[in-house]
């Protein structure tokens, strides 16, 4: 695949020559620039905790990379700058990449942050939700665009989907908390941890314990830059397994990194020291310990390919590249 | 004094509002959102400088992008058809579609939230002016041409000055959208900024967070509507003048020149889609071609299939937007009558109504919701609550276009307000309802699928947010193709309706 030229950059920051195609203006070739983009799949948080040790330490400096970090957004998908060359690594999930795939966009995971999906289904301490039999007769609040995933977890478990309740929802702990719903369907280390720094007694179901088996916050690339961009990308990761091995180190060093770093986020620490703690369970597991952060093995390819399979994807382990990591940990 | 009341009144019934749902999570009081502005001075200060700045510039561009199009329009009548369309397909595009094309195409930095709240606000403004432009009695025309001078010297003498306040309430339309526009931009992957506040502190939970940033942008949004205001008070010091313009009794175009002129129109918009998108090096992944949208709902081999989802889609998302639509249209230009005839409420109701169209409707839809359920009664009234206020502006206006003279002779006659609303202000608000029905168009199209995707998860907006995860861009151009195509007819529909009207009370309006 060719790469398109990169358009505007800083030339344009801040300046209001923008609307009506006045964007050409600021047409500039890709190698022109020294830095390389990688893309985020969520606004600064310590969810990306690793990668900014990994800036704020010089890891990247010294592997000779200057990277620039971009924050995702509600509508700021990580596929298209990626498939476009914008970027040259995204964040992004097995099911979200194996649906580009499928789309025609020729990416390759290379490795693999969060081991376990943090997927989980939230309630409230006093009406549980503590194993899947427990979702029968609930009403849950989710994006119906995630009815796949709870079909999925209730295909694997045994439960009829019918016996469950959808509400649509936005992504907000607010309809649980005011009873509109009995659970959620959320990330184990957003929602909850926002409740919890409430004051609102919950509980958690992790779906990865329940054989929901994603690979998430995968690192993704396109095949053309793992030919062209090898030693750029094996240089980015290697960065990025410096950062995450510091972050496990202290979770709490990272979250504070994470507040001074992005002080316009509006951030704060009790929350993002408990969202780094609760994030080391999913990332951190005796693969990773013994073969290094972001590994994967033909067995959790396997896995994933079962459970996508669930969701409607048909992927084969080509969907999987170890070789960078191999080289980032060998 | 009536403004201060109705201000104060509408403070203590929010906070009332507040207590009753304390602890539901949805809404907070004006005492904690004062509290919390208070502890977070610094933190806010800097997002919302942000945020200002964007919207400021896409203001500018976006109103500046309206004028040339209004003026080319007035210059070149024969163009009119084309800006038209193009205008209405542009303003068409939603956020989903746009948002990682000007990402990709911006890189990092306000590109997007600016090219965001410079689309949000041109549409309305080019329709408004355009009214105006066109608002100029027939017999200074003469006069212009008596002299032998074309039309650039109509526009710069006569017409520019008959638009003046067209232009202002476009103006005040456009402040809060411009704001609102520059926030929901920020979910494009920026870094600071009030929209990205909301979102941290609805997930957060953070509901002091989340009404203290909607209180700051709706109090923005009032005071630029005021100031503009104001300005607008301070230009017009005369009395509008009587358009006296025979009635319009000539037959259009034939049917067959009609259709000749749609199906060149058509071909142009698939040329300059192809060609924009090809010249830009947009990637072909999600920035799909006229003829990828062809093979996907025409030609395929899943076609069928995919039109099914579609139009199952489309039936849900029409069937309230429709309602919505009548609604607020409704709503706005009753609001604009009881304002006439009793001036003393105008003062309160204003600033509530901008107030209600400036908080971010995410802010508020959770509280909907929780009011009215997810059910049509919450959507319909989401759509009606975001598209009565141009409605309401572009009426008030209107209304106060009744000329001077005609005002007079019913003093004369001791007529009531009543009468004279009926017989000589609504008519002569006529030009500008048309022109709100007509910008409301898309406006309620857009405000159906943003609910579907925030609060009930059905139709083409849940549909069109389903894509961002599954990579299916040819899902989501046809569906961009599809509500583009019924905007259009509805447009066009309510146009015939206008057409056939102003012939009549304002055929200065349909002159060609």
């Amino acid at each position: 695949m060719t790469r398109f030229t990169n358009l505007t950059r800083r030339s344009f920051l801040g300046s209001g020559a923008v609307a009506f195609g006045a964007a050409s203006l600021g047409w500039r070739p890709a190698h022109a620039q020294a830095t390389v983009n990688f893309q985020l799949s969520w606004l600064h948080s310590v969810q990306f905790g690793g990668s900014y040790i990994a800036q704020s330490k010089g890891y990247w400096d010294e592997a000779g990379l200057s990277v620039s970090l971009s924050p995702g957004g509600p509508n700021a998908p990580v596929e298209p700058p990626v498939v476009s060359g914008t970027a040259l690594m995204g964040i992004s999930a097995a099911d979200y990449t194996a649906a580009a795939v499928e789309q025609g966009a020729p990416f390759k995971i290379l490795a693999v942050a969060m081991q376990n999906n943090p997927f989980a289904i939230a309630s409230l301490a006093k009406n549980p939700v503590l194993e899947p039999k427990d979702l029968i007769g609930k009403k849950i609040g989710m994006a119906v665009a995630n009815t796949p995933v709870l079909q999925a977890l209730c295909t694997i478990n045994d439960i009829d989907i019918n016996g469950i309740e959808i509400v649509p929802t936005q992504y907000d702990a607010a309809p649980l908390v005011s009873g509109q719903v009995d659970c959620l369907l959320s990330w184990a280390t957003d929602l909850p941890v926002a409740m919890t720094l409430q004051g609102v007694e919950n509980e958690t179901m992790l779906m990865a314990d329940y054989g929901y088996a994603v690979h998430s916050q995968t690192y993704i690339a396109t095949e053309d830059s793992l030919k062209n961009r090898r030693d750029e990308l094996v240089a980015l990761l290697k960065g990025e397994v410096r950062g995450w091995n510091d972050y496990y180190a202290d979770t709490d060093a990272a979250a504070a990194l994470t507040v001074e770093m992005f002080p316009d986020a509006g951030l704060d620490l009790p929350t993002q020291k408990l969202q780094a703690e609760r994030q080391v369970p999913l990332m951190f597991s005796d693969l990773t310990q013994e073969q290094g952060f972001g590994w994967f093995t033909d067995d959790t390819i396997a896995a994933n390919i079962q459970t996508l399979g669930l969701l409607g994807r048909e992927v084969s382990a080509d969907l999987w590249d170890r070789s960078l990591l191999e080289e980032v940990h060998g | 004094m009536a403004r201060w009341l109705g201000l104060a009144l509408a403070i203590v019934l929010w906070e009332i509002l507040a207590r009753l749902n304390a602890g539901s999570f949805v809404i907070a009081g004006p005492i904690a959102v004062a509290d919390y502005i208070y502890m977070n001075t610094g933190l806010l200060g800097r997002a919302l400088g942000a945020t200002f700045q964007a919207a400021v510039w896409g203001f500018l561009w976006g109103n500046l992008a309206a004028c040339c199009l209004a003026c080319l329009v007035v210059l070149f009548p024969r163009t009119e058809r084309v800006v038209n369309v193009f205008a209405l397909l542009v303003f068409c595009l939603p956020l989903v579609a746009t948002g990682p094309i000007l990402r990709v195409l911006y890189g990092p930095g306000a590109g997007p939230q600016i090219t965001l709240a410079a689309l949000a606000v041109y549409y309305t403004s080019y329709l408004a002016l355009l009214v105006g432009l066109r608002a100029v009695p027939q017999s200074w025309m003469d006069l212009v041409q008596s002299y032998g001078r074309g039309s650039v010297t109509t526009l710069l003498q006569i017409r520019l000055r008959a638009s003046v306040p067209y232009l202002i309430a476009a103006l005040q339309i456009g402040a809060p959208v411009a704001f609102l526009g520059a926030m929901v931009g920020e979910f494009t992957g920026a870094e600071r900024g009030l929209g990205v506040l909301t979102l941290r502190a609805m997930r957060g939970l953070d509901v002091d967070a989340t009404w203290a940033i909607a209180s700051i942008a709706t109090a923005v949004s009032v005071l630029a509507f005021q100031v503009f205001g104001r300005l607008g008070d301070w230009l017009q010091t005369d009395r509008p003048t009587l358009l006296l313009s025979a009635a319009q009794t000539k037959n259009g175009p034939a049917a067959w020149q009609r259709v000749l002129t749609a199906a060149a129109i058509a071909l142009l918009v698939v040329v300059v889609w192809q060609v924009l998108m090809d010249v830009f090096g947009l990637n072909r992944f999600f920035a799909k071609r006229p003829a990828d949208v062809w093979t996907y709902l025409i030609s395929g081999s899943n076609a069928t299939a995919a039109r099914e989802t579609l139009f199952a889609a489309l039936g849900q998302t029409l069937w309230l937007t429709f309602p919505g639509y009548f609604a607020g249209l409704l709503l706005g230009a009753g609001l604009a009558a009881a304002v006439v005839i009793l001036p003393g409420v105008a003062a309160a109701i204003l600033p509530v109504a901008v107030a209600l169209r400036s908080v971010p409707i995410i802010t508020t839809a959770p509280l909907i919701v929780l009011a009215l359920g997810r059910g049509s009664l919450g959507t319909i009234t989401i759509v009606a609550v975001m598209i009565f206020f141009p409605t309401l502006v572009a009426c008030l206006q209107g209304l106060r276009q009744t000329p001077g003279q005609v005002h007079e002779l019913f003093q004369t006659y001791a007529a009531s307000r009543l009468r004279l609303l009926r017989l000589a202000q609504i008519p002569a608000m006529l030009p500008a309802f048309f022109a709100a029905a007509r910008m409301a168009v898309p406006a309620a199209l857009l405000a159906a699928t943003t609910t579907e995707w925030l609060a009930t998860g059905t139709g083409i907006g849940n549909l069109m947010a389903l894509t961002a995860s599954t990579s299916d861009y040819n899902m989501l151009w046809s569906a961009v193709v599809v509500l583009a195509l019924i905007a259009m007819v509805f447009y066009m529909a309510v146009e015939v309706v206008e057409q056939k009207v102003l012939a009549v009370y304002a055929s200065e309006q349909v002159r060609r």
